[in-house]
Parts: C-alpha cells; structure tokens; sequence
C-alpha cells in the first residue's frame, strides 16, 4: 500500500516505521524538517516538508495513489481539513484523523471522517483500569454501545456451560483461549480452570456480567 | 440592509475593524478570540462583546450565540481554523451566511462552498490582483 502521513510527531514517526517495516510505501509530511529526526535510521520513505493540506504537497506525497492518509498533527484542526481533502477531493480509500477534543472528534465522525480521539481511549482504559481490574477491557465497539472484555475464568464457573454466562441480546463468549489456543465455543463448552475468556458485552450489562463472574460492584 | 447578529472569530486588527464598521451600521456584532492579551485589548472597545476562547470549538461558538446569529465571519491568521468555523458555522448550526479570510493564497481551492464558505477573500491575492491591474492598466495608457 501507499500511505501518507500528515505530522511527523511521536505518533506519526511510530506509524511510518510500522508501515515502513511491513513493506509499504510511505511519504511522511510535517511543516518542521526537524520533526523527521524522531523516524528511525532504518526509514526509506519520503519525507516532505510542508502543511499538510497544501495540494501541490500532497500530489507530490502520491495522494493521488495513496491507499491511506493519516492526519496526526498537534492541530486538530489540520488533521480534519487533511482528512476532508483526502476524502472529497482525492478520494483515498481509507483516512484516519486525530482528534484530541472529543466533542470536535464525535462532529466530525459524524460528517464521515474516522477519528480516532486519545483523550477518549486513554481515559475510558484508565477509568476501566481502575473501576475493572479483572475485566480486561480490550476493545469499545462502535460508539462504546458494546465492550469487547478479556478475562481468566473465575473458579465460580469452572465447570459451568458458556450457556450459563450468555443473555441473549446482551453477553456473548466469543473466544477461549485454552492451554496456548484460541478457539470459538459453542454453548454447551464447558469453562475449564486456566481459560481466558472474551466476552462481547452490551455496555449496560456489564454490572450483570460482574455479578455473575462474582465480582465486586 | 436588516439589522444582523453577526460573529465574527478573530479579534485582530481586521476583526476589529470590521466589527466596529458594522455595527456603525446597525448591526449587532459578538467577536470570539483566542489569545487572551488580544481579547482584552478588544474587550476595552468592545466590552463583554468579546468572548476569549476557541471559535473552532463547538461549544465557545454556542456560548457565543452562534445559534442566534445570520452570519460567522472567520478571520483568524490560520486557514485551517478559518475552515473549521466555516464547516461547524454550516454544518452543525446551519448559519445562513459564512465568510472566511484565506491567509494563503495557496489555500484558496479549499474555500468552497462544499467546505462551508459563502464568500472568500485573501486580502494577499487582493493586492495582487491589484497591482497587476494598475500596472496593466498604465501599460495599455489607459
């Protein structure tokens, strides 16, 4: 794939080598030759000099073939005019902006960009963190409706059926990972001592899922 | 001309200016700044008329009473910010008009009305356009 990347701070210079290394073109634009310094030695791709949402800039980046644009800049503002110029006017197929405000992140998703907003990631983990500490809380599905969480199986369940620990509509076991393998249950699996266990779990059932696991509240 | 609600973002010397000139003519003007030392230097003319926070930010706009305003006026230095007022002004509270300053002209193409802008200007293009004119028009002895 081609990728373009817009700001060549922390963030920016980590995706470069992780494109980078998996053998993708990248181009990495930031308005401050100095900011290149942070991309490891072993990075072959082109950096450019320049704002991000300058169209002689971006066409010498390779946004007309590029299979992906990320805006990552300090300015939110930037990654946005970047992303909307990715879509409407380049037509890349998959475009990524940071946006640090969340109210500004939620907007803008909704006018079609994909944001991705650290304040609300870092703080949900955080929160999640503290308030869950057996729940592993891997990953907020869509606009945190569902939660995907990890977890080792309690000996209050060893023996029981994933029947047991499923609410139609609002808990579903996904996957058990079981002596080093992963694999997808059926109802009638048994919880063994040892498993971890993913769960998917409408966010307002997670008291209930708490309470059945016999956990604190 | 109606009298207007009319925002406008970016109290510099251009803000300021056409802030004072409409509301000589009957409108009535609110100005959102972001550097607090500009926003109290334009607060000594313009009084709680003045609103110090980010115009890029939905809810500085609102406490601004965008919602109440026919026009939003983005006359910041950055083209960038100019561009979000002008896609929130649009899009999320559907102000009538949207006018927006292009500090680069190498900018222009992305003030359109897709992005939310009724009327760009660059005051750089402007004056070049200017001087071009002049100096054809001495060149041709008109």
């Amino acid at each position: 794939m081609h990728i373009i990347i817009i700001g060549c701070g922390r963030v920016g210079a980590r995706l470069a080598s992780l494109f980078g290394s998996a053998g993708h073109s990248v181009a990495v634009i930031d308005k401050n030759a100095q900011a290149f310094e942070r991309l490891e030695p072993s990075f072959k791709g082109t950096r450019l000099v320049g704002i991000g949402f300058d169209r002689k800039l971006l066409m010498e980046a390779g946004i007309e073939r590029a299979d992906a644009l990320i805006a990552v800049t300090n300015g939110d503002n930037t990654n946005v005019v970047a992303a909307s110029i990715a879509i409407d006017d380049f037509h890349v197929p998959r475009v990524v902006a940071r946006i640090a405000d969340p109210i500004r992140a939620g907007i803008f998703a909704k006018l079609g960009i994909t944001t991705v907003s650290a304040t609300l990631w870092t703080s949900a983990h955080i929160y999640e963190l503290v308030v869950s500490p057996e729940l592993h809380n891997l990953l907020s599905v869509g606009s945190a409706g569902v939660q995907l969480y990890e977890f080792d199986v309690p000996n209050l369940i060893v023996g029981r059926k994933v029947t047991d620990l499923t609410v139609t509509g609002e808990i579903s076991v996904v996957a058990i990972t079981r002596r080093g393998a992963s694999f997808v249950p059926v109802l009638a699996t048994t919880f063994e001592s040892g498993d971890r266990v993913l769960v998917a779990v409408d966010t307002r059932s997670i008291t209930k899922l708490r309470s059945m696991l016999g956990l604190p509240s | 001309m109606q009298s207007l609600c009319i925002l406008i973002v970016g109290a510099g010397k251009l803000g300021r200016e056409s802030a004072q000139r409409l509301i000589n003519a009957g409108h009535r003007v609110t100005l959102i700044e972001k550097d607090p030392h500009t926003a109290e230097d334009a607060r000594e003319i313009f009084g709680e008329q003045v609103i110090q926070g980010d115009g890029c930010d939905p809810k500085v706009l609102e406490r601004a009473g965008v919602a109440r305003t026919q026009a939003v006026i983005a006359l910041t230095g950055d083209d960038e910010d100019n561009l979000i007022v002008a896609e929130l002004a649009r899009r999320v509270f559907s102000v009538t008009h949207v006018l927006a300053r292009v500090n680069r002209p190498d900018n222009e193409w992305l003030f359109t009305a897709k992005r939310g802008v009724d009327v760009a200007f660059s005051p750089a293009s402007v004056v070049t356009d200017l001087i071009k004119r002049e100096i054809d028009r001495k060149a041709t002895g008109l």
